[in-house]
């Protein structure tokens, strides 16, 4: 009896290993990169911009309700974050390019993505006044997480970051994206600086219109570039919720045995405060939420007005606009 | 001896379970992370064959597929990757070889010998350099019309715009179109049979949104004539041999496409006809006479472009599209060539 038990035991012992040993660069990941923790900053009167105190969300508008961070099946509110940390800059001193506050609801499959252009002249959590994508460049993701939260007047539940070579390397680890190109995007003075020995130099590229598969390069140039759209920072704004919703739809197609490429792929690239079992939830979640079901919102005029402050082109919030529209399905904090 | 034999046993066992196991989940990934290499298409068997020849671009190289054969017509590495070919006369093609910085246009004849058109390269200033794309031999058998970027210097605005010039001159003569700034330009150029330039054109609306909208040009300079609305957001134009049908890709500025066609009477557009919904339809070309249609799209989830064939698209009621092959990954962005021989 003793004996089968022990041979019962080698054969757990043995498979548990092999599995060990599949699952080792995501277990790697899930210290190095997976669960980090967010330390909010308490909200306070003072902190919030003025004109907060004088908006109100509209009183015909739904109020969304805020579910607990981590509540099974309830809707929560995630920051994505995208920085160039390309060699012109040291370890995670770097900008945010890219901040989309999103809403996701399991229950009804529907997503709610406000892009916040980096221009936008905020108060950051950190003090002063400044372009919000300089709080991650102050004080990290903290800085980041509560300069909106108290400036949106929401409640983060989750984050996650992604450097440049991570969004190169998830792309293609599932195998490039589907997307729409939505026009001819050009630019001479595109950043060279993830090839090449000057960080600093340009090169010219050249994303064609119309459906299309792209790899990582290819949807890195498409979301990136900036000086050939009319619109800017918000046509890139725009680009981005593109290549995000084109990975959504990957995203059904992925499950636990795909976690240890991916997490490969993306080491040292990617940090969150979630966990890795909580993201291989949110892969079939974000899967089956439909196109229709999603809400894109850029901040363009109205919303925002260009200006110039200090020698610094800044878009300056018109939070009367702004509030109502992100309460509208974002909880307020 | 005989309890060393069965150690030895379990040992071998135990580590075959646990190498069993590692190897189940990996079998477990999906299909797109042990999909992700499409095959050449000279591995590729079509699923049918289609008469004359036709040509497509993957991975960089230029395919001649007649019959159920692919045949990579192995033009030279050096100058790029080939796409976009076109059909400019019997036996020879008009292709794009796009390096890092800048395209060229090249003509090519039936032995793969190439001839340069364009000369986009400029090592001392990456500005100076341009995009040559979408080359088609006007009616005349002697021009080439093109997309072109136009020289610049100094600005961050870079566009295409509809260009001409002679097949024996230079082809950088004839500036036909004068783009709305900063939103990519005019692209797709096809010239129509009466002379003048079939194209689509980029503007940005009242909200903000760039949409392309199909527009035709008699002569260099004219004023354009916009065949579809910007709220259709039409773009990929291929016009049927006779010049009677035009077929589009439409998106109404979201991330599904369809596939339309729409019936030119003098180059007046009818009412147009939805041929396809809620594809990732793309590069749609027309066969020799006219009869059918070829276009790209995936044909499962690891999103790869496929060849699909559509008979009789100006048929009230036309055929469910027929998938040509299903294990290639062709650029979508470059319009199959389809010639009678």
């Amino acid at each position: 009896m003793l004996a089968i038990a022990g041979i019962v035991f080698g054969f757990g012992v043995s498979g548990m290993t092999g599995a060990a040993l599949y699952f080792s660069p995501a277990i790697a990941a899930a210290f190095q990169d997976f669960g980090h923790t967010i330390h909010h900053k308490p909200a306070t009167a003072t902190a919030t911009p003025k004109a907060h105190a004088t908006v109100a969300p509209a009183a015909a508008l739904p109020t969304p309700t805020a579910a607990p961070a981590g509540a099974p099946g309830g809707s929560f509110t995630v920051l994505l974050l995208g920085s160039d940390n390309d060699a012109k800059f040291a370890t995670n001193v770097v900008l945010t390019q890219s901040m989309i506050l999103a809403r996701i609801d399991p229950a009804t499959r529907h997503v709610t993505m406000v892009s916040i252009p980096r221009d936008l002249n905020v108060q950051l959590s950190t003090g002063g006044t400044d372009k919000i994508d300089k709080a991650y460049l102050y004080g990290g993701v903290d800085a980041a997480i509560n300069t909106v939260e108290q400036d949106f007047g929401v409640h983060i539940d989750h984050y996650a970051w992604i450097g440049l070579l991570g969004l190169v390397h998830l792309i293609d680890e599932v195998g490039g994206v589907d997307v729409v190109a939505s026009n001819p995007v050009l630019d001479d003075f595109y950043p060279k600086d993830l090839s090449g020995s000057d960080p600093y130099d340009f090169q010219r590229v050249a994303v064609l219109p119309g459906p299309q598969h792209m790899d990582g390069i290819e949807a890195l140039q498409y979301v990136r570039s900036r000086h050939d759209d009319l619109r800017s920072d918000f046509g890139r704004s725009v680009r981005q919720q593109q290549v995000l919703l084109a990975l959504r739809a990957k995203a059904k197609l992925l499950g636990i045995a795909d976690l240890p490429d991916i997490a490969s792929a993306m080491s040292g690239q990617f940090t969150t405060d979630m966990s890795l079992g909580q993201v291989g939830l949110l892969l079939p979640i974000a899967g089956n939420v439909s196109l229709t079901d999603v809400q894109q919102v850029v901040l363009l005029p109205p919303y925002t007005d260009a200006q110039v402050i200090g020698n610094q082109d800044v878009l300056a919030p018109n939070w009367d606009l702004i509030l109502p529209l992100v309460h509208k399905y974002f909880p307020a904090r | 001896m005989r309890r060393g034999a069965l150690i030895v046993a379990l040992l071998v066992a135990w580590a075959a379970f646990g190498f069993g196991i590692n190897r189940l989940l990996d079998s477990r990934k999906s299909t797109l992370i042990q999909a992700r290499s499409a095959i050449s298409p000279t591995k590729e068997t079509p699923a049918f064959t289609l008469p004359g020849t036709i040509w497509v671009s993957q991975g960089g190289h230029l395919y001649k597929l007649r019959g159920r054969l692919f045949t990579d017509v192995a033009l030279p590495a050096a100058a790029g990757s080939w796409i976009q070919p076109a059909i400019a006369g019997p036996g020879q093609l008009l292709v794009v070889a796009r390096a890092a910085e800048y395209s060229d246009i090249y003509l090519v004849d039936a032995s793969g010998a190439v001839r340069q058109l364009t000369r986009n390269a400029n090592a001392a200033h990456v500005e100076r350099n341009a995009w040559s794309y979408w080359p088609h031999l006007a009616a005349d058998g002697t021009t080439v019309v093109f997309a072109y970027d136009g020289p610049k210097i100094g600005t961050f605005e870079v566009h295409l715009a509809v260009w001409s010039g002679p097949l024996s001159g230079k082809l950088e003569s004839t500036q036909w179109t004068t783009p709305t700034s900063y939103t990519g330009g005019d692209v797709a150029p096809v010239p129509l049979l009466d002379g003048g330039v079939l194209y689509s054109s980029y503007s940005i609306t009242s909200s903000e949104q760039i949409v392309s909208r199909i527009a035709a040009v008699a002569r260099p300079g004219a004023s354009p004539v916009f065949l579809t609305a910007g709220s259709d957001d039409c773009g990929e134009p291929a016009v049927s041999p006779d010049g009677s049908e035009l077929a589009v890709v439409c998106t109404s500025d979201t991330q599904t496409a369809r596939l339309e066609l729409i019936p030119l009477v003098k180059g007046v557009p009818g009412a147009p006809k939805v041929l396809i919904r809620s594809c990732l339809c793309a590069s749609p070309a027309w066969s020799p006479d006219g009869s059918s249609l070829l276009y790209l799209a995936p044909a499962d989830a690891t999103g790869h472009f496929q060849l699909w064939w559509l008979a009789n698209p100006a048929a009230a009621t036309p055929p469910a599209p027929r998938a040509l092959t299903t294990n290639l990954d062709l650029d979508a962005t470059s319009p199959p060539a389809w010639s009678s021989a």
